[in-house]
C-alpha cells in the first residue's frame, strides 16, 4: 500500500470520525501538553538555579582543613610553594590563589549617588584575587598601584542584581547598570570596624575605584588585586604569606574527581558548600520534574487506553468495510497499516496540539509572573526553556502512545475473517 | 479451460450445542464453470449460496475439498497471494453495495487502486467505468446522494476497475426495484458478451434468465435447473 494512497484513505476515515478523533487526540494532547510543559519548566528552573548558583564543572576550591592533624601542627599552609605543588597535580590547568583582607574595613559615603543624596556606612569584606582570574572583565587596570592611588575593585555581577532587585527598591535608590558604575570611586577606611566598634592602630583612609564586574569574582565582598591585599595585611601585621584558598581549574571536567583526591592526599581540603548547594537544588528540581513528567506519562498512558477503546469500537463499526477492502484486494497487513496510520495521524494531531498547549500555558504563566510577582534577584523573563527537542519528543511520544493504543485493535482488524466481516458487519 | 472448479467441496459448521454433531452445509459440491460462462446459482436461504461465493473468492478458507479459480489452487495460496488474486482477477458485487460513505463515487470505484500495486491508469479507467454504467456525471457524488440502482452501478464499476476475468455477484438486484434491477441485468449481459465469466447468486428468476446456466443449491448439493437452463 503506497503512502499517498494510505494517507488519502486514512484521512477519509478520520474525517468521518472527527468526534472520536477529537476525543482521542484531546487525551493525547493533555498528556503531551503536561509532559512538554513540565520538561520545559524543569529546564527553565534549572537555568535559573545555574544563574543564581553558577558552578563550574571544571573548578574546585582548595582550603586549609579547619580541624586536622596537619593544621594542628602547622604543617599545611596555602603558600606559594603549595600553590606551585597544586599546579603540578595531573589534570590541573590553572591555579588562582585568593587572599582574604584580614583587617576590618568600612566605607562611608555621604553625598550625591546618581542623583540621590545618601548617607551610608558599610562594613567591607575584601578578597584579593589574581588578575588572571577575571581576565578582561576589568575595564581599568586591575593591579596594585601603590599606597596613594585608588584601589581597583571588581564586583560579582550577581551582587549588582541583588542591589537592583532588593537593596535599591528598599532604600529608594536608583537602579544601576555596569556602565554607570564602572569608574565610580568611593572612600574606604582600613583598620576600622563598625560592627566591632573598634579602630586598629594605624588605620587609614584610601579610595576604591570600581574597575568592572565579573562572574569570576567571589560573590561575597569586593575583589581587589591580590598584591594590594597582601600589602594591606602586611601593613597591619597580618599573615601576608599564606592564602585563604586556591581555585583550581581542571583541564577537563572528568578530571575533577582525581584532582580532588590528590588535593586531599596533600592534607588540604575542598570548600564544596556552594557547589553542594547548587547540586542539591538542581537535584531537587530534577526530582520534581521527573515526578511531574511521570504524572504526564501516566496521563499519556491513559490516553493510549482511550485510543485503544476508541479504535476497538471503530473496528467493530467498520467490520463490513474491512470485509469490502479485503474483497477488493487488501491484505491483512494493509488493514492493520490503515488502522495504525489513522492512529499515527491522531497522535500527530494530539502531539502538536499538546505542544501548542504547553507553549501557551508557559506564555500565560510567564505573563502572570511578570505582572503578578514582585521583583526579586535573578527573576527570569521566562521560567520555561522550550526547545525544538521538546516538540520532537512530544510528537514522537504522542505517536508512540497512539500506535501502542491502536496496536491490538489493528491486530484484531487484520485478523477479521473477511467472509464473516461481509456477512455480519 | 475452466474458470472455476470445485471438487468434493465440503463445509462444516461447529455443533450448535456442546456434544452435538457438526453441521454439514455441503456434502461434496462439484462444479465447473468455463471461461466466459454466466452461471446463476439459486437456492433457499441458508443453503450456503453467499458462502460459496466467498469460498470461490478466497474470502472463506474453512472448507474441505479442492477449489481452483483461474488456474490457481486456493488452498495453497498465502494471504498476500489471495489478496493479489482478488485485487487483479476477481471482481465482487454485493447485495448491499458496500460503498464507503465518506468517499465519492469516483473514489469508491478507485478503492482497489489503494491496495497492492494499485491499478494501472486507475483514474482514467474509473471514469470510463462510471461512464459505462451511466454515471459519468455522478463521479463527485457521495453514496448518500445516489439512488439504490446508482449505488449498485458504482459497486459494479468498482468491481470492474482491475478488468478482472471473473465477476462474483451476491444478490446484485436484491435491494433494487424491478426497473433498476433490469438495468443491472442488462449490464451483466453486456459483460458476458464481452467474455467475462460471471457467477451470480440470486433469488430472482429474471437474473437467472440472463444466465447461460442455472444451478440450484439444495440439501448440500448443486443441481441443474432444467426450467431456465439456456434461456438467455
Amino acid at each position: 500500500m503506497k503512502p499517498a494512497r494510505l494517507w488519502r484513505l486514512a484521512n477519509a476515515n478520520l474525517s468521518r470520525e472527527l468526534g472520536a478523533l477529537a476525543v482521542s487526540a484531546g487525551g493525547v494532547a493533555l498528556g503531551i501538553g503536561c509532559l512538554v510543559f513540565f520538561l520545559a519548566l524543569g529546564r527553565g528552573v534549572q537555568r535559573v538555579v545555574r544563574d543564581v548558583f553558577p558552578v563550574s564543572a571544571r573548578e574546585l576550591e582548595v582550603v586549609v582543613p579547619q580541624v586536622g592533624v596537619g593544621s594542628l601542627f602547622g604543617e599545611v599552609r596555602l603558600d606559594d610553594a603549595t600553590v606551585a605543588r597544586l599546579r603540578q597535580v595531573p589534570g590541573v590547568a590553572e591555579a588562582f590563589p585568593r587572599l582574604a583582607l584580614r583587617v576590618p574595613a568600612v566605607t562611608r559615603y555621604n553625598g550625591l549617588f546618581f542623583g540621590r543624596e545618601i548617607r551610608m556606612g558599610l562594613e567591607v569584606v575584601g578578597v584579593g584575587i589574581s588578575p588572571d582570574l577575571i581576565g578582561g572583565d576589568a575595564r581599568f587596570p586591575f593591579v596594585d598601584a601603590g599606597e596613594d592611588k585608588p584601589i581597583p575593585v571588581v564586583v560579582n555581577r550577581r551582587l549588582l542584581e541583588i542591589y537592583n532587585k532588593v537593596f535599591a527598591p528598599q532604600r529608594g535608590l536608583p537602579t544601576l547598570t555596569d556602565s554607570m558604575l564602572v569608574g565610580f570611586q568611593f572612600p574606604i577606611e582600613l583598620g576600622r570596624s563598625y560592627v566591632a566598634g573598634k579602630t586598629l592602630p594605624g588605620s587609614y583612609e584610601a579610595s576604591l575605584r570600581l574597575a568592572g564586574f565579573s562572574d569570576r569574582a567571589p560573590l561575597a565582598g569586593l575583589s581587589m588585586p591580590i598584591e594590594t591585599v597582601r600589602r594591606i595585611n602586611a601593613r597591619f601585621g597580618q599573615d601576608s604569606v599564606g592564602y585563604s584558598s586556591v581555585l583550581l581549574r581542571a583541564q577537563r571536567s572528568e578530571q575533577v574527581g582525581e584532582i580532588a583526591s590528590a588535593v586531599k592526599r596533600m592534607g588540604l581540603d575542598l570548600d564544596e558548600s556552594e557547589r553542594n548547594r547548587a547540586l542539591q537544588i538542581g537535584a531537587a528540581v530534577e526530582l520534581v520534574t521527573l515526578a511531574l513528567s511521570l504524572l504526564a506519562a501516566l496521563i499519556t498512558a491513559l490516553a493510549a487506553v482511550n485510543i485503544a477503546q476508541a479504535f476497538h469500537a471503530e473496528v467493530r463499526e467498520r467490520t463490513r468495510e474491512i470485509g469490502v477492502m479485503r474483497a477488493v484486494g487488501a491484505t491483512r497487513g494493509d488493514v492493520a497499516t490503515l488502522i495504525l496510520a489513522e492512529a499515527a495521524v491522531t497522535g500527530i494531531c494530539g502531539g502538536a496540539l499538546g505542544v501548542a498547549l504547553a507553549r501557551l500555558g508557559g506564555l500565560l504563566i510567564d505573563r502572570v509572573a511578570r505582572n503578578g510577582l514582585p521583583q526579586f534577584p535573578f527573576k527570569p523573563d521566562t521560567f520555561f526553556d522550550f526547545r525544538p527537542s521538546h516538540v520532537i519528543l512530544g510528537v514522537v511520544i504522542a505517536v508512540a502512545a497512539s500506535l501502542a493504543g491502536a496496536f491490538f485493535p489493528a491486530r484484531a482488524a487484520a485478523a477479521l475473517d473477511p467472509a464473516r466481516a461481509l456477512s455480519e458487519g | 479451460m475452466s474458470a472455476i472448479e470445485l471438487r468434493a467441496l465440503r463445509k462444516r459448521y461447529p455443533p450448535r450445542e456442546p456434544g452435538g454433531a457438526p453441521q454439514d452445509l455441503w456434502r461434496g459440491l462439484e462444479l465447473t464453470v468455463g471461461e466466459g460462462e454466466f452461471v446463476a446459482i439459486e437456492g433457499q436461504s441458508g443453503t450456503g449460496k453467499s458462502t460459496l461465493l466467498h469460498v470461490v473468492g478466497g474470502l472463506d478458507r474453512a472448507y474441505e475439498g479442492e477449489v481452483l479459480v483461474l488456474g490457481e489452487r486456493l488452498r495453497g495460496l498465502s494471504d498476500a497471494r489471495l489478496a493479489a488474486l482478488r485485487h487483479a482477477r476477481i471482481g465482487f458485487v454485493f447485495q448491499s453495495f458496500n460503498l464507503l460513505a465518506e468517499l465519492t463515487a469516483l473514489e469508491n470505484v478507485l478503492l482497489p487502486d489503494y491496495f497492492g500495486d494499485g491499478v494501472p491508469d486507475a483514474e482514467r479507467r474509473a471514469r470510463e467505468g462510471l461512464a459505462r454504467v451511466g454515471l459519468a456525471d455522478k463521479a463527485s457524488s457521495r453514496p448518500m446522494a445516489l439512488s439504490g440502482g446508482e449505488r449498485q452501478r458504482v459497486a459494479i464499476a468498482r468491481a470492474l476497475l482491475s478488468r478482472p476475468p471473473l465477476l462474483l455477484a451476491d444478490e446484485p438486484t436484491g435491494n433494487l426495484d424491478a426497473r433498476t434491477g433490469e438495468g443491472i441485468i442488462d449490464l451483466f449481459r453486456e459483460l458476458h458478451r464481452d467474455g467475462m465469466t460471471l457467477l451470480v447468486v440470486t433469488h430472482e428468476v429474471r437474473v437467472s434468465r440472463a444466465a447461460s446456466r442455472v444451478l440450484v443449491l439444495r440439501e448440500g448439493a448443486l443441481f441443474p435447473d432444467p426450467r431456465l437452463e439456456g434461456s438467455a
